[in-house]
């Protein structure tokens, strides 16, 4: 048995150790584990950025039929990772910086960072640049769900907050008070940062 | 009555200016005979090392013809890699010491990259794969003979380079100062058939080992030397360990 590449039906090409049988058990030795550990966690990032993916849930590893199956399993090979195993590799993300705890005070369920906050800040501010809403007064909701599909579609409201706070110390946003809410405008500010 | 050397106290004289002569005519002839020889050997040595400066290309590139070459200095008594100076043989006439040394240098970075993911454990044949890949095309081929050469030059650094035989024919490269022993390298044997699984009960059925023995020695490897993987998910065995270093990887 040869172990391979493999291309996923959603186009995301999965390394050979993924078709490894024992990449899914959870190593007794430490060396290995860290190893294993650095594959998985690149894996995750890497995956959850090809299918624009930002939740985690242990419960991923539960279920089939879910978004993470192409990764969790592996049914060439017949093996799967199993929820404490996920469980685990979550702790890792969220200790390295790479994803919170989202919501808060709950370790089920993720929040991957496959961009930082710093790095979305820089993307929501050059989409708002390139399509020209430079000043203008935008909802959350706008920006999260435009009707032109952008790098933004999709983001969590957290992860939105996190990178306009960012900005707003850059004195590249600010937050305005509108009738149903909260808005967000764009400012030039100081792009050299 | 005349006798030839005479009679008398004279004849004694005579009898040892003979001896004196006869002695000093067979320390020249040896001395003749040693400088015979010097002078073949110098000769045999410039002509060998002749043939070594005029076909250094050929010995630096053509890996069969490389080979014969040295069957040849063996078979005469030359050890390439022995010599009055550092280096040896190689290094003085055929700076071949340079070449020698760099493919060290390229075995010591394969085995240190992908220590990682074979526990410091790597079959000869990939060995020779992965560095003639990081030579690239202008580094010529290079032979498992070659390998095998250039690990015992490392011998002195004392990082532990060894190559292992694990039946079959098979040779491994072992690059972390670990014994090996001699139940570990039928695991490796039974690992290497299966593509790199291996299990308890896959020793106790191939080689009567009791269960005990074959999970003493997969747990070391596993967990001490991390030469190999555990999954907990085989359909056959419930329990299985997979050698890396065994497992045909298509990269």
């Amino acid at each position: 048995m040869a172990l391979s590449t493999y291309t996923t039906p959603s186009g995301y090409r999965l390394p050979s150790i993924h078709s490894a049988p024992p990449f899914f058990t959870p190593q007794p030795n430490a060396a290995t584990q860290a190893t294993f550990t650095k594959h998985w966690t690149r894996l995750i990032l890497f995956y959850a950025r090809h299918r624009r993916l930002f939740y985690l849930r242990v419960e991923d590893a539960e279920t089939t039929g879910g978004d993470w199956d192409e990764i969790l399993r592996n049914s060439r090979i017949n093996r799967r990772i199993h929820p404490p195993h996920l469980s685990f590799l979550l702790g890792e993300l969220v200790s390295q910086h790479l994803a919170v705890y989202e919501p808060p005070k709950q370790t089920r369920t993720v929040l991957l960072y496959w961009r930082l906050p710093e790095e979305w800040a820089e993307v929501l501010h050059d989409w708002a640049a390139s399509t020209g809403q430079m000043n203008t007064i935008l909802t959350f909701y706008e920006i999260a769900e435009p009707p032109v599909p952008s790098p933004l579609s999709g983001i969590p409201p957290t992860l939105l907050r996190a990178a306009i706070n960012i900005l707003i110390k850059q004195s590249r946003a600010q937050i305005i008070a509108i009738s149903d809410g909260e808005g967000v405008r764009f400012l030039a500010g100081n792009t050299s940062r | 009555m005349h006798r030839l050397g005479g009679v008398g106290l004279a004849a004694f004289d005579r009898q040892k200016l003979h001896e004196r002569s006869f002695a000093e005519l067979s320390t020249e002839i040896s001395q003749a005979q040693v400088d015979l020889l010097h002078a073949q050997m110098a000769q045999f040595r410039s002509a060998l090392a002749h043939y070594a400066t005029t076909s250094r290309d050929s010995i630096r590139t053509d890996p069969q013809f490389r080979h014969a070459f040295q069957r040849m200095c063996s078979s005469i008594g030359v050890d390439p890699l022995a010599g009055p100076r550092k280096g040896g043989w190689w290094a003085e006439i055929l700076n071949l010491g340079d070449w020698q040394y760099e493919l060290g240098v390229q075995i010591v970075d394969v085995c240190v990259s992908t220590r990682e993911r074979n526990g410091g454990l790597i079959e000869m044949s990939e060995l020779v794969r992965l560095v003639s890949k990081l030579r690239g095309l202008e580094g010529g081929v290079i032979t498992e003979d070659d390998v095998l050469r250039s690990i015992r030059t490392l011998k002195p650094l004392g990082a532990g380079y060894e190559v292992i035989e694990v039946g079959g024919g098979k040779k491994m490269v072992r690059s972390v100062p670990k014994e090996l022993d001699a139940d570990q390298a039928i695991v490796l044997d039974i690992a290497q058939e299966g593509g790199g699984r291996v299990s308890e009960e896959l020793l106790v059925q191939r080689r009567g080992w009791t269960p005990e023995r074959a999970r003493a020695a997969l747990e070391n490897m596993l967990l001490r030397d991390g030469l190999c993987w555990l999954d907990e998910q085989d359909e056959v065995d419930g329990v299985a360990y997979w050698v890396p270093s065994a497992m045909h990887w298509d990269e």
